[in-house]
């Protein structure tokens, strides 16, 4: 089990939602500031641990032919579970994440993982798996929230510093509200993926490169 | 891979599964559920000592007959808190509007929403627009509109359905004030 | 009542499209939508389970979770009713109607993690709608669905001709006309009837 290629491959080559664009519906919907994007993907990074975990201690008694109803079945209580315990212990956080937080049982990336890697490794493997995809997910969501929030409110940190309003780095009348709306979501989630589309074909060159001399 | 196991013992893999996620969940639940309640119990309050000086005394008024907006009003003896429930952009807003006896805004709070960021969210916003605009609501009386419409009350920018909607709420906490303070 | 069904059917189709406007179904938005046919089929299938799945998890919601107080197991009952929806649908098409199984056939499968669906049916619970609002709320973000796949499909057909730069062909160049088309749909935003 090579730690360090789980982690480089959740981060960067196979990142779930800047290669393979899973799980774009939070992504898009939630990234309006920073303390939505930590929130979130945080709560990915827990459930998709756990559920990996648990699929991968059950995959032997879980028939094939019922396993995907099964996974779902898991993934659902363990949403719930978070779903409870945010209510109750970050009522402002599962305020702004509203729907999105039971929507998480349909987030491609958790069922995604729970089939292609849950199902055919051990607990251990799996668990790193989950820690390592889901803080793939979590860092494509922090730039998503940092590049929005900057751009459209103009402002650092939303919800977590300078007294739950951010940080102000650009002075609010050049702030472009559109940033935070739908279309900004598009927009930027477009940009990144290029610019991680080109970082990835960069990096395959200079390997391509070494290799030959 | 195709392994041949029998539909019973599917059945009862999966009722098995669900009887156990059930279990767990009902057991987070009575942790939780408590909390869940407090805290939505405690955002009330928290309105209502936010639009009366001495809100921690206020009672609960039972309300009877169709009453709009009004959702519910909590009585103290410096006035009212009425809570009320106007459309908004997206969804109903959830004011709390203070008013004294006398029939003038004391304080406006928003309890929840769900507007656009940025722009109708200002409306609940701890900053100071937000501020600002609650704060034009102030002192008002009788029907209040807002700026945008010729009345007193602060429009917010690219926001004119949420402020429309707040002058609403805040017209039937004063109407209903008028009529039963 | 007929101005709160006009209202529910404007904003699930128009100012709070499904996808451009509440971001609910994004993975089959952009998975499904290089031809116009397929899209449109996808549609379809989509559209036919949520109105079938709000009526659904209506009944369930209404008759097993708050008549026992079993409220917080919503999200596992409603996604165990989709996934056996949809395998229900899946296996009606194939038996009964062969033709449209073969036209929807490859989608049908996708629907359950589609969250459009379990999407529509949290927000009518949390409406408080009735059994029939549901339905047509159901049915109408269907139809947003359905618009905003097949509109954006045929953009991307002319976008697979133009010359993009490297970095941002497929996936990057798609989102950024599909936050175009958002922004064509932002228009609709202040449209209201009152």
């Amino acid at each position: 089990m090579d730690v360090k290629k789980m982690f480089k491959e959740g981060l960067l080559t196979k990142n779930p939602v800047l290669v393979q664009l899973l799980g774009m519906c939070s992504t898009l919907a939630i990234t309006t500031s920073l303390f939505n994007g930590i929130g979130m993907g945080l709560s990915v990074t827990i459930i998709l641990i756990c559920s990996n975990v648990l699929i991968s201690a059950l995959r032997k008694v879980i028939p094939a032919q019922i396993r995907i109803a099964a996974y779902i079945v898991i993934i659902a209580t363990f949403v719930t579970i978070v779903d409870l315990l945010l209510q109750a212990f970050l009522p402002e956080l599962s305020e702004n994440l509203g729907v999105f937080i039971p929507l998480i049982v349909v987030n491609c990336i958790i069922l995604g993982r729970a089939e292609a890697f849950a199902s055919r490794n051990g607990v251990l493997a799996s668990a790193l798996d989950g820690l390592t995809q889901g803080i793939g997910y979590t860092a494509a969501l922090v730039i998503m929230c940092v590049v929005r929030e900057l751009l459209g409110s103009g402002t650092f940190g939303g919800g977590i510093l300078g007294g739950g309003e951010g940080i102000r780095i650009l002075p609010e009348e050049v702030s472009a509200l559109l940033m935070i709306q739908p279309v900004g979501g598009f927009l930027t989630l477009g940009v990144l993926i290029a610019g991680a589309q080109w970082l990835v074909r960069h990096l395959e060159k200079r390997k391509q490169e070494a290799v030959k001399k | 891979m195709k392994s041949r196991v029998s539909i019973p013992r599917l059945a009862l893999t999966l009722l098995l599964i669900t009887a156990l996620a059930a279990g767990a969940l009902s057991a987070v639940n009575a942790i939780t559920q408590e909390r869940i309640a407090a805290i939505e119990q405690e955002k009330i309050l928290e309105a209502i000592s936010q639009v009366l000086p001495d809100g921690e005394d206020a009672q609960e008024v039972a309300l009877s007959g169709n009453t709009g907006l009004v959702q519910a009003v909590y009585a103290s003896a410096s006035g009212y808190a009425v809570q009320v429930a106007p459309s908004g952009f997206k969804d109903t807003i959830t004011l709390m509007v203070g008013v004294s006896p006398e029939g003038a805004v004391l304080a406006i709070s928003v309890v929840s929403h769900s507007e656009t960021a940025g722009l109708g969210a200002v409306c609940a916003a701890d900053t100071t627009a937000g501020q600002r605009f609650r704060d034009s609501f102030v002192g008002l009386t009788g029907s209040v509109a807002v700026s945008k419409d010729g009345g007193e009350a602060d429009t917010l920018t690219g926001a004119t359905i949420t402020s429309r909607a707040v002058a609403e709420g805040v017209s039937a906490a004063l109407a209903w004030v008028a009529e039963n303070g | 009542m007929i101005m709160e069904i006009v209202g529910i059917l404007l904003s699930a189709i128009l100012t709070e499209n499904f996808i451009l406007v509440k971001f609910y179904g994004i993975c089959p938005f952009m998975g499904v939508s290089k031809k116009t046919d397929t899209a449109l089929g996808m549609g379809m299938a989509v559209t036919f389970v949520m109105a079938l799945a709000s009526a659904a998890c209506w009944a369930v919601n209404e008759w097993i979770l708050t008549a026992l107080s079993l409220e917080y197991m919503q999200t596992v009952a409603f996604i165990l009713v989709i996934a056996a929806i949809v395998q229900v649908v899946e296996m009606f098409l194939k038996k009964s109607v062969p033709a449209l199984y073969q036209a929807l056939g490859v989608y049908l499968p996708l629907i359950t993690t589609n969250c459009a669906v379990l999407g529509v049916a949290l927000v009518n619970v949390q409406s408080g709608y009735s059994f029939l609002l549901s339905v047509l709320n159901g049915a109408a973000g269907g139809v947003g669905f359905t618009i905003a796949i097949v509109l954006f499909s045929s953009i991307r057909e002319r976008l697979d001709e133009s010359d993009v730069p490297e970095s941002f062909r497929g996936f990057p160049i798609a989102l950024i006309a599909a936050g175009l088309l958002a922004l064509a749909f932002m228009g609709f935003s202040g449209l209201s009837i009152a």
